[in-house]
């Protein structure tokens, strides 16, 4: 008896033993009519059964009247009591069974909804083994305290943010990062809750717990957009607080009409505005969880409504089309090349060749290329400008020497002596100027690459050029793809709004097939572009990275920031946050916001669709009690399952 | 009185409308001073004096309320 009530006390399990029994009784009682013809038993295990069912809807009806609300369930139990009371048993049994049924299916499957969430939650451990003066006690962990030793075991969670105080290990990271190789960590890295220890114990230092953590933000930022009520969902509910007083309104006027209690009853059953109220936050829901998923933060309901319809996208270059990052293009060198000058006679001339490296085609680069790359390397090697990095990064051997001596003249080039070797890197100019002698030919190679955007800097030995290097912030390679498949979706519109030169724009405006280019203008020049997009009745887009983005993100009707390389203040502006540096993640991220929008239409229609039918099938009296319910329960599961096609799109 | 801020979830809220029930429960509970359910996430967050309510007892009052929730970290 005891464990009985155990049973019934728990909310879940109450509600499926309640279904189960109301359902038996109700077959009972079906298969004792079919055999027997009792209308006596049939309509006592009636009863029996909406009585069961009923149990829990008229508990939930009497708590709402205590709190002074109105709900569905009280308009289902004036429904079902009116129902005995007229002696249509069998009907009143199907109303109780089929609307807690309903129930009991529409939360087992919005639950799924919500599973994304639920599996972000349950990457943070529930406890953490706290070390005091050497003794072990396990706690849970959102009572950690800031300052609390935490012990990490190899192969479990990191249960707070905070600092490795010893140990040594390697940190499955791809939690909060999306990083799939592990980080390395010792006394002194950064670790974060959630992120797996893979194979050492630490001893971690907490600095935050719980609710505060890097990866509860990130949860809260979901939920935050998951909760963010799109405009048709609040139209909706507007709608929805009228519909249910004005059908019982109806239902009393058609009763003092036509004196028709059964009828009356029936209208009562379809008040609920069930599959109309969840149309909207079903899809939007799915479709935030979905994208969240891939990499994509979507703000809101209202920010996926809105990227739904993008009729036009404008874009930042740097960080955005490009790495941001920038890296060698070309390199010009020289190479020795004999001719034919009459019989046994060879002259000898030097032939200047330009090595493209954007293809990737490291290994092809002559033995002349390698030599200038090294001596430009070892040049570089203590310089701090943003073109040296570009080049220590393509020189591939490890052993770059450090020079003997360096000196950096600003704005012109770098001077360095290592043994008996002088170097100089930089411009035409700053070499001439050290007596270098720029031989013909060159020249014009290199007014080729400049005309193309890129940087150029020249390298000379000893008094001697070897040749130049052609330096740019390279094209992102998905970059093409992307724009086509904008153009695919029917983008009218995609212009490139950069900061930068045009020389330098046009040629990744090209590569990239983009046709419209506003270059070298400021922050509030993109602003206007946008506005100007929008009084010609555009729905813009904006991409971008950095803090000079962020008003023309804020003033776009979306603003998608690039994650791993964006600011967080372009990632806080922003409406779409990617979390990844994956451009195709943008029109995966508009396919999703434009098919959730139609899911939200379809799921309107389907609700609109029902209760007009349900109304007319009333007062034409072809929906009674039982198949009013059915319907209205059909209904709602019908715009659920449809919400959640969005899973696997 | 020194309240703090407890997260549940639950499972099994199926329909926007029925969360006010469990709205009024909890901020009709002495003790609690202030209670949101959130529909779509299923988040349930109270602002409570531990020391009045504690955490199962806001467990226990969704449950009377007709749903299955739990304390969540977060």
């Amino acid at each position: 008896m005891k464990s009985l009530q155990m049973l019934l006390r728990n909310a879940t399990t109450r509600k499926k033993a309640l279904l189960i029994v109301s359902g038996l009784l109700i077959t009972t009682g079906w298969v004792v009519n079919f055999f027997w013809i009792s209308a006596w038993s049939f309509n006592t295990l009636m009863l029996l059964a909406t009585l069961t069912a009923g149990f829990e809807i008229v508990r939930r009806a009497w708590q709402g009247l205590r709190n002074l609300h109105t709900n569905i369930e009280l308009l289902v139990t004036i429904a079902a009591t009116g129902g005995l009371a007229i002696g249509v048993y069998w009907e009143a049994s199907a109303v109780t069974f089929l609307f807690l049924l309903g129930g009991w299916l529409e939360a087992r499957t919005m639950s799924k909804t919500r599973d994304t969430l639920k599996e972000l939650i349950n990457m943070a451990p529930e406890t953490a083994i706290v070390v005091k003066d050497g003794e072990r006690r396990e706690i849970p962990a959102r009572q950690v305290k800031q300052g609390m030793q935490v012990l990490v075991k190899p192969g479990s969670k990191i249960p707070v943010d905070g600092i490795v105080e010893s140990g040594t290990t390697s940190i499955d990271e791809s939690a909060i990062t999306g990083e799939p190789i592990p980080a390395e960590k010792q006394s002194g890295s950064e670790v974060y809750t959630g992120t797996i220890n893979k194979n050492g114990r630490i001893y971690v230092r907490a600095s935050k717990s719980g609710a505060d953590t890097t990866l509860a933000k990130i949860i809260q930022r979901v939920e935050e957009a998951q909760e963010e009520k799109a405009p048709t969902q609040r139209f909706i509910e507007r709608f929805a607080s009228w519909y249910t007083p004005g059908i019982v309104g109806l239902s009393i006027a058609s009763y003092l009409f036509t004196w028709n209690l059964e009828m009356a009853l029936t209208l009562l059953v379809i008040g609920c505005p069930g599959a109309l109220v969840i149309s909207t936050p079903i899809s939007v829901i799915t479709g935030i969880g979905n994208a969240a998923k891939k990499g994509i933060l979507i703000k809101g309901g209202q920010y996926l409504e809105n990227a739904g319809k993008v009729t036009a996208i404008t874009l930042d270059k740097t960080g955005t089309l490009t790495a941001g990052k920038p890296s060698i293009t070309e390199i010009i060198h020289f190479s020795k090349a004999t001719t034919f000058a009459g019989v046994d006679q060879e002259e000898e001339f030097e032939e200047v060749h330009t090595v493209s490296l954007s293809d990737q085609n490291r290994e092809s680069l002559p033995s002349e290329g390698e030599k200038l790359l090294y001596w430009a390397s070892v040049a570089e090697s203590v310089s701090e400008h943003p073109l040296a990095e570009a080049i220590l990064a393509e020189e591939q051997s490890n052993r770059i020497p450090e020079p003997d001596q360096f000196e950096s003249h600003t704005g012109l080039g770098i001077e360095a002596i290592l043994g008996n070797n002088h170097i100089y890197v930089g411009k035409a100019e700053f070499l001439q100027q050290q007596g270098i002698s720029i031989r013909e030919g060159i020249n014009k190679k290199i007014q080729n690459l400049t005309n193309q955007g890129r940087s150029v800097v020249l390298v000379a030995r000893n008094n001697e050029l070897l040749g130049a290097i052609g330096i740019a912030d390279q094209m992102r390679p998905d970059a093409p793809k992307m724009i086509s498949k904008f153009r695919e979706n029917s983008i009218e519109r995609i212009a490139m709004l950069t900061g930068d030169a045009l020389a330098a724009a046009e040629a990744i405006a090209e590569a990239a097939g983009i046709t419209e280019v506003h270059a070298g203008i400021l922050p509030e020049d993109k602003n206007d572009i946008i506005l100007e997009m929008q009084e010609q009745g555009h729905q813009v887009a904006m991409i971008g990275d950095g803090i000079n983005d962020a008003p023309a993100l804020a003033s776009a009707d979306i603003g998608i920031a690039m994650g791993a390389a964006g600011t967080d203040v372009a990632i806080e502006t922003a409406d779409i946050a990617l979390m990844s540096d994956d451009l195709m993640n943008i029109p995966e991220a508009l396919r999703l916001s434009s098919k959730t929008l139609s899911n939200i239409r379809q799921n309107v229609v389907i609700a609109l669709v029902t209760v007009t039918a349900l109304l007319t099938g009333v007062f034409t009296d072809s929906v009674h009690m039982a198949s009013g319910m059915l319907v209205h329960e059909l209904s709602v599961m019908a715009v659920i399952l449809n919400g959640m096609r969005l899973r696997w799109i | 009185m020194t309240t703090t801020k407890t997260i549940l979830r639950s499972d099994e809220l199926s329909c926007p409308t029925c969360v006010d029930n469990i709205e009024s429960n909890l901020n009709n509970t002495e003790g609690v001073s202030a209670a949101k359910v959130h529909f779509n996430t299923g988040r349930i967050e109270v602002e409570h004096d531990p020391e009045t309510v504690s955490d199962e007892n806001l467990v226990k009052i969704i449950a009377k309320s007709g749903y299955e929730a739990r304390v969540s970290q977060f």
